[in-house]
């Protein structure tokens, strides 16, 4: 590589680079300063992801890097902003409650940057090589924050789980990417697009797409590789899990979307019937499983392996609207799961134990009216009833499958989605209309915030629906 | 994205502008009372009363006066773009129909207003009742407004959700919460259903805009997708308007105040699904899938309603089953498919609005003045509030079909349909005898509630004592009666315009000639009102007695509730298979986690090899020689002894495990190649002696000492099935590896490094030159975890403590110790101190040997087998030889190794010949090669790439070391609570 492709590459992924040198730099800061620079590294840690997002919006144009291993588009650019904003808010909630979840260790700003270095390069990979290479990062520092309090035996467990798991996936993974290696003799998604649709499909191809998909599967926890979802969801501290539910999805959604729509273009029919099928899984499970729940973790943790089923059916659409559709699922998804997990981390007695369970969220409407609008907002928006933006993003995917064709998709899609109306609609009647069992202590400002903000997104889509639209439609224009 | 302008309105005139804008009026302004309501703090209940009041009433006026712009089927709309290139707009239209509904909407809403400010009780939240009441109207208002199919929908789910508050208003009621729950389920799974059905609609239109749709009847009815959209959308309307079998609803929701029940479950919510259905029927209309569905659905309904009404205790319950029974008679006629019947199904919706609401009210101001609305115990109320009593008379003589009175008129208009042939079936024929049946039970339980409540002995032990309602309570009531009356006389001179305006915008160019007036002679029609009137009255008379003790609810069939089977099906679905679903897919366990996840991706992926035909090549067995296939028999038996033993047994499965590699190496030679062979066997001894380090430590596991497993039926079962997904899963990845094989590579890589090792490597090992010239960067990278690897074992052993069972000297030094201590010539530890004396002595004398053979290996790395790797694990072999021979203080009070030093250096010279290229000006890690002449040794090949396999091979022996020492240190270590053992001394890294 000669010194200035060096130069144009390292300009392309800028902000990447901003993160991995703020991870490394914070890691020093906390390694000299000790344990109680933590407050300062977590502020910092959000300090180099606002950096990273400024420098990537004012960034524009396209371009490959690193000898084709990693691509800047619209579509990355606008998927990385997501995922920026997700984790900067999962870090800003941590903020307060590190101290009061065991956890209150300067490594774990650390890391949650250097998986959101990860997440960038996922999005931005255009390679089997790279796409792994960022995969793997992310996941490692996932499995770390997830046994991030190392004295709590459900934490450390979900933390084993998460990694024996997830190795076996990215097993899979890594598999299905030397067949399909081995099959066309190439690694760039483009140069594998054009191996394919020069008559290159072949058994062995196939064979490598489906174990690939498995192993992506595995990361946004997608029938029938979501085992490890509800106990991580329960055994991680509830800020790792708020972490863990918003950025990294929308991050492994990207990837899904761009090594299909990419690089398995040509053979379209073949992997929609995978995605056709993990998305109705996921649907249905996702829906059904969660109705039994008390926790309201495990709750949240099927709830998420049912969204990834909605998100999927926009991209089992491969058209210009399914991927509108995705991108817009994953934004609205994202702003869901935070708020909710907002609420979820704001349930705590006033004697400072937490509670999970779905039943002490018992009467909330007269202990705290207006967490128990929000929570309201949330939940009917989580269940797809409109005006609130996640009937929008059902919408949006049903109607890409509609287009396609899928009509069945579409119908199972809705008939899950009034199972999931079910348990999200209890969650309502126990707030507003079970007698309360005992009241939370005030929450935090900072979850105050980001509860009251997403409320505030749910409820006002209707307003800036159209930008966001036009932007979403922008970015998955790069495909089409 | 193109720009549609913001603001368009299609008036037919400048005149209209003004009226278009009327429209985001009529909606907003609800909304806006709704959020100001919310705000009154809860004792302002008369604030909200008059707020509402006002509200109303302005939606009244605006609705009076747009009735000249919809007459004479005029349309006015009002749109904003919004996301118009997915047809998503906020579109309000009106026509003549939609007109009919917001009067309808805005005028019981002022009704029930001024009703509801006398009937709710001062300790209640009135203003959040208000609240909800104006946000019910309006979503009812945006519904019947929408010009766009998917707001309609977002509408239509509006108006369940505030149903759903409204019934739940008296949340301390356990019923209330119930319907409340129950009226939800059912109307938003409609809903949902409904909005895929107008998504299939939009997509067989290819436009969402309700203008569009309703000219394109003929693409809808005749596309493939028509009986599904039918479906789903009949699906919204049947839940909505509580039709069989979905009725079941309606009487839980009766929990809800009064005022409710008449404003949403007679005029307003409950005529959502027939408004949608009349709606649609100039484009969805007359086809047989059409006629059977709704025209079942609506019979049935107006059968059973009936009948079930007349079993009611409950006052509300008799209306509520009554409502439903009617909502049938409209269905059935929608089902039709003749425009007369349409009109009839127009002209009923309204004429049941005005006396259903009426009804309510009345019912309402009994259960206010009375406390209770059971008519067992109410009885001849007459002589304390007569006037109450002569109002809800006419009503329910209207809700009869009594002459005079508007139910009358669209009763007569319906038989005089059903009587017509529309489609030769046995729907069509029963029909006009389920209406005159029908009719007959609605004359019963019309007397029953007139005959029960008012006349008959005076009632007793009621909890209040009843006397007339205050004025303004009964004034909305009085109100309503008029109309039905006025209606009733003179229809064509009162409600015929409105009506034919309604009837225009829907039926346009079809609109028929249709007559309103009281007689139309002696007619079939009119003997069967008259039939179904004495029946009527007969039945009653018969049935009085048994009325007025049975149980609530009709005689053997009241087994057959549907509420009771919805809540059956909640369970099975909500508990039953939820519970079965987590049970059965969802395990906490790790280890089935790990095999359904092997599972499925295996099955997955073997669906493609089944479905698309799998041929692996044909094998051939040729050349196959018999020394090879039996060092590959041993090997196989290692590996799989490995397996057996490595439950108890770790020493002897990792030797085991020793002998399968070496069959590997073997194997790499036997094939030609002898770099590999040796870096294998190299990094096989390291790896087995670092594993043997480590097993000293590890608990110990020692067979029977534990109680074995009971080799159950289960137990047997369990072992088989691992057995076979571990024979799949090798048989699986043979055959792929096979498959790969022996195909044709399209074009390799290998072939490019052979060609180009010697010319632009400079070498003919084509291993090393990859590793160091090629795939330079890639291997930079790889000595650099390797560093990583040896830092982390190092620190993660510097604090591990070996288990405490570990600890004992093991068994040989203590046999030798007691030798020792028998024998009063010998100290302890003497024969310890010469154990394998002769071979430490070889082993010490190997060092500098080793070193020789070291450095061999490196220089001759270039061309032939070898390298820096190579090199520096045979290094680190004869550093392993000392430790085993010397122990650990021995061997580190020689050491003069410092594998951090080593290491860092080794990294450092592999960046440094890096760069070195690159300031030369070529790219990172290009290496350049000449063979250089010394004397006596002759030409020495050297490549700058040789400086960079200096640092491969001192990082490898640094790292390589540093994780020696981390092991061997266990052994002078004591764990946690003891007093530890003095450092050693000698290297700085510990």
């Amino acid at each position: 590589m000669t010194v200035e492709a060096l130069y144009a590459s390292l300009g392309l992924s800028l902000p990447e680079l901003i993160l991995a040198i703020g991870a490394l730099a914070l890691l020093m800061v906390g390694v000299f300063l000790g344990e109680k620079a933590t407050g300062l590294v977590n502020w910092l840690a959000i300090g180099v992801i606002a950096l990273a997002g400024i420098v990537l919006l004012s960034m524009n144009g396209s371009g490959v890097a690193y000898g084709g291993a990693f691509l800047a588009d619209p579509f990355a650019r606008f998927m990385k902003l997501v995922a920026l904003l997700g984790s900067a808010i999962a870090l800003f909630m941590t903020t307060g409650q590190a101290k009061l979840y065991n956890m209150n260790r300067f490594e774990y700003p650390v890391l949650i940057l250097l998986a959101t270095l990860g997440m960038m390069l996922m999005i931005s990979a255009n390679d089997m090589m790279s796409l792994y290479m960022a995969l793997e990062l992310q996941s490692l520092a996932a499995y770390v924050v997830a046994a991030m309090n190392r004295d709590d035996v459900r934490s450390t467990e979900a933390g084993l789980k998460y990694f024996v798991l997830g190795a076996l996936s990215s097993g899979m993974l890594l598999y299905g990417m030397s067949l399909v290696y081995g099959f066309t003799g190439q690694t760039g998604f483009p140069e594998i697009a054009a191996f394919l649709s020069s008559g290159g499909r072949s058994l062995g191809v196939i064979f490598g797409l489906v174990f690939i998909l498995a192993g992506v599967a595995f990361k946004i926890s997608a029938v029938p590789f979501h085992m490890w979802t509800p106990d991580v969801y329960q055994g991680a501290p509830t800020p790792v899990t708020t972490f863990l539910a918003s950025a990294p999805k929308v991050a492994a959604i990207a990837m899904i979307v761009r090594v299909v729509i990419i690089a398995f273009q040509p053979i379209t029919t073949d992997w929609q019937q995978v995605i056709v099928f993990i998305s109705i899984a996921s649907m249905l499970l996702g829906s059904f499983a969660a109705i039994g729940q008390k926790n309201i973790k495990r709750l949240m943790a099927y709830s998420s392996i049912g969204h990834m089923g909605y998100a999927l059916v926009g991209l089992a659409a491969g058209s210009l609207q399914g991927v509108q559709g995705v991108i817009l699922y994953m934004v609205i998804y994202m702003v869901m799961t935070l708020g909710s997990f907002a609420c979820i981390l704001a349930m705590r007695r006033p004697d400072g134990e937490h509670v999970e369970n779905v039943s002490d969220l018992a009467g909330l409407s007269q202990t705290n009216p207006f967490m128990a609008v929000v929570l309201t907002a949330l939940m009917f928006s989580l269940a797809g009833i409109p005006p609130l933006a996640g009937f929008f993003a059902k919408y949006f995917v049903f109607l890409a499958a509609i287009q396609a064709h899928l009509y069945a998709l579409a119908i199972i899609g809705v008939l899950a989605s009034v199972v999931g109306a079910y348990y999200y609609l209890r969650v309502v009647k126990l707030m507003w209309f079970d007698d309360a069992k005992g009241s939370f202590a005030r929450p935090e400002a900072s979850l105050r915030l980001v509860y009251s903000l997403s409320g505030l997104f749910l409820i006002g889509y209707l307003l800036i629906g159209g930008p966001l639209g036009a932007a979403a439609e922008a970015a998955a224009r790069t495909f089409f | 994205m193109a720009e549609p302008p913001a603001w368009t309105c299609h008036p037919r005139g400048t005149t209209i502008d003004i009226a278009a804008l009327l429209l985001p009026v009529l909606v907003f302004a609800p909304l806006a009372g709704s959020i100001a309501a919310i705000c009154l703090p809860s004792r302002q209940g008369t604030e909200a009363a008059w707020l509402s009041g006002l509200v109303a009433f302005l939606c009244l006026g605006i609705s009076v006066y747009l009735y000249l712009h919809v007459s004479h089927r005029g349309v006015i709309a009002w749109q904003v773009a919004w996301i118009p290139q997915y047809g998503l707009n906020l579109k309000l239209r009106m026509d003549g129909f939609s007109w009919m509904f917001s009067g309808l909407i805005s005028a019981i809403g002022l009704l029930v207003v001024v009703y509801a400010r006398y009937y709710m009780s001062s300790s209640d939240p009135v203003p959040r009742f208000f609240s909800l009441f104006l946000a019910f109207m309006s979503a009812m208002l945006g519904l019947v407004l929408s010009g766009n199919l998917i707001l309609m929908a977002i509408f239509w789910e509006m108006t369940s959700i505030v149903s759903f508050l409204l019934i739940g208003y008296w949340y301390q009621n356990g019923q209330a919460r119930d319907g409340a729950r129950m009226a939800l389920t059912v109307t938003a799974t409609g809903g949902l259903c409904l909005l895929v059905g107008l998504m299939l609609i939009g997509h067989i239109v290819g436009s969402y805009d309700l203008d569009a749709v309703l000219s394109s009847g003929d693409a809808i009815r005749n596309h493939p997708l028509y009986l599904l959209a039918l479906i789903l959308i009949l699906a919204g309307a049947l839940t909505k308007s509580a039709q069989f079998p979905f009725h079941f609803w309606l009487p839980h929701a009766m929990a809800a105040p009064t005022p409710v029940s008449a404003y949403l479950h007679s005029a307003t919510l409950v005529k959502a699904g027939i408004f949608l259905l009349t709606r649609f029927w100039p484009v969805m209309a007359g086809t047989d899938a059409w006629f059977w569905l709704v025209g079942l659905a609506g019979l049935t309904t107006l059968l059973l309603g009936a009948y079930f009404a007349i079993f009611q205790h409950d006052l509300k319950g008799l209306l509520a089953y009554s409502t439903i029974s009617h909502l049938g008679l409209i269905t059935v006629l929608l089902s039709l498919g003749s425009p007369v019947a349409a009109v009839a199904a127009i002209f009923h919706t309204l004429n049941h609005a005005t006396f259903k609401a009426s009804l309510f009210m009345a019912a309402g101001i009994i259960d206010h003045e009375t406390g209770t609305r059971d008519m067992r115990r109410l009885s001849g109320l007459f002589r304390y509030m007569p006037h109450t009593a002569t109002l809800a008379m006419v009503a329910s003589a209207s809700m009869a079909g009594v002459p005079l009175l508007n139910g009358f008129l669209s009763k007569e208009m319906f038989f005089a349909e059903a009587i017509e042939t529309h489609k030769v079936n046995l729907l069509d024929t029963v029909t006009p005898y389920v209406a005159t049946l029908a009719s007959l039970f609605s004359v019963t339980y019309s007397i029953r509630f007139i005959h029960s409540v008012f006349f008959g002995p005076p009632p007793r032990d009621l909890p209040k004592v009843p006397h007339e309602p205050v004025r303004w309570m009964r004034v909305p009531v009085e109100f309503l009666v008029l109309a039905c009356l006025i209606v009733g006389i003179v229809p064509s001179l009162t409600i015929g315009p409105l009506l034919h305006t309604a009837v225009e915008a829907v039926l346009k160019d079809d609109t028929p000639s249709y007559s309103l007036a009281m007689w139309h002679g002696w007619n079939l029609p009119l003997f069967m009102s008259i039939a179904a009137l004495i029946g009527g009255v007969i039945l009653y008379a018969l049935m009085k007695s048994y009325l007025a003790n049975s149980v609530e609810g009709p005689p053997y069939i009241r087994r057959l509730e549907g509420q009771r089977i919805f809540e059956r099906v909640l369970v099975a679905l909500s508990w039953r298979w939820a519970r079965l679903v987590e049970a059965k897919a969802g395990t906490r366990r790790l280890q089935p986690q790990l095999r359904i996840l092997a599972a499925a991706s295996l099955f997955a992926a073997a669906i493609p090899l089944l479905h698309r035909g799998f041929q692996p090549a044909d094998i051939v067995l040729r050349g196959i020689d018999p020394a090879f296939a039996f060092v590959w028999l041993i090997g196989m038996a290692c590996a799989v002894g490995a397996a057996w033993q490595a439950k108890f047994h770790r020493l002897a499965a990792l030797v085991l495990l020793g002998g399968a590699g070496l069959i590997t190496c073997i194997t790499f030679v036997w094939l030609s190649a002898p770099d590999l062979a040796v870096t294998q066997l190299l990094v096989e001894i390291v790896t087995t002696v670092l594993i043997l380090l480590g097993l000293r430590w590890l608990p110990k596991r020692i067979e029977g000492a534990t109680k074995p497993e009971e080799m159950t039926f289960g137990v047997r079962l369990r072992r088989l099935r691992d057995l076979l997904v571990a024979v799949a899963c090798g048989l699986g990845l043979s055959l792929i590896s096979y498959t790969v094989m022996t195909r044709q590579m399209p074009g390799t890589i290998s072939s490019y490094f052979l060609e180009r090792a010697y010319f632009e490597g400079g070498g003919t090992n084509v291993v090393n030159v990859t590793l160091v010239d090629f795939r330079g960067f890639d291997t930079f990278g790889e000595i650099a975890v390797l560093c990583i690897v040896a830092l982390t074992v190092f620190a993660l052993l510097l604090r591990f403590r070996p288990a405490s069972d570990s600890l004992e000297k093991p068994m040989q030094q203590q046999v030798q110790n007691d030798f020792d201590d028998r024998h009063p010539d010998r100290s302890k530890g003497d024969s310890i101190s010469d154990y394998l004396f002769v071979p430490t002595v070889i082993m010490r004398w190997m060092f500098p040997a080793i070193g020789m053979l070291s450095a061999y290996l490196f220089f001759r790395g270039h061309d032939l087998p070898g390298g820096g790797f190579a090199a520096g694990i045979a290094m680190s072999i004869g550093f392993i030889l000392q430790y085993m021979a010397g122990g650990t203080r021995w061997v580190e009070e020689r050491l003069r190794i410092h594998p951090l030093r080593w290491m860092s250096i080794g990294l450092l010279v592999s960046t440094a010949t890096g760069l070195g290229s690159w300031a030369l000006g070529y790219p990172f890690l290009t290496s350049t090669s000449r063979y250089l002449h010394l004397p006596l040794v002759g030409d020495v090949p050297l490549a700058s790439a040789i400086l960079f396999d200096l640092g491969v091979f001192s990082l490898v022996l640094g790292a390589t070391v540093l994780i020696l020492i981390a092991l061997a240190h266990q052994s002078v270590r004591a764990p946690r609570a003891h007093i530890r053992a003095p450092r050693p001394s000698g290297t700085e890294a510990s």
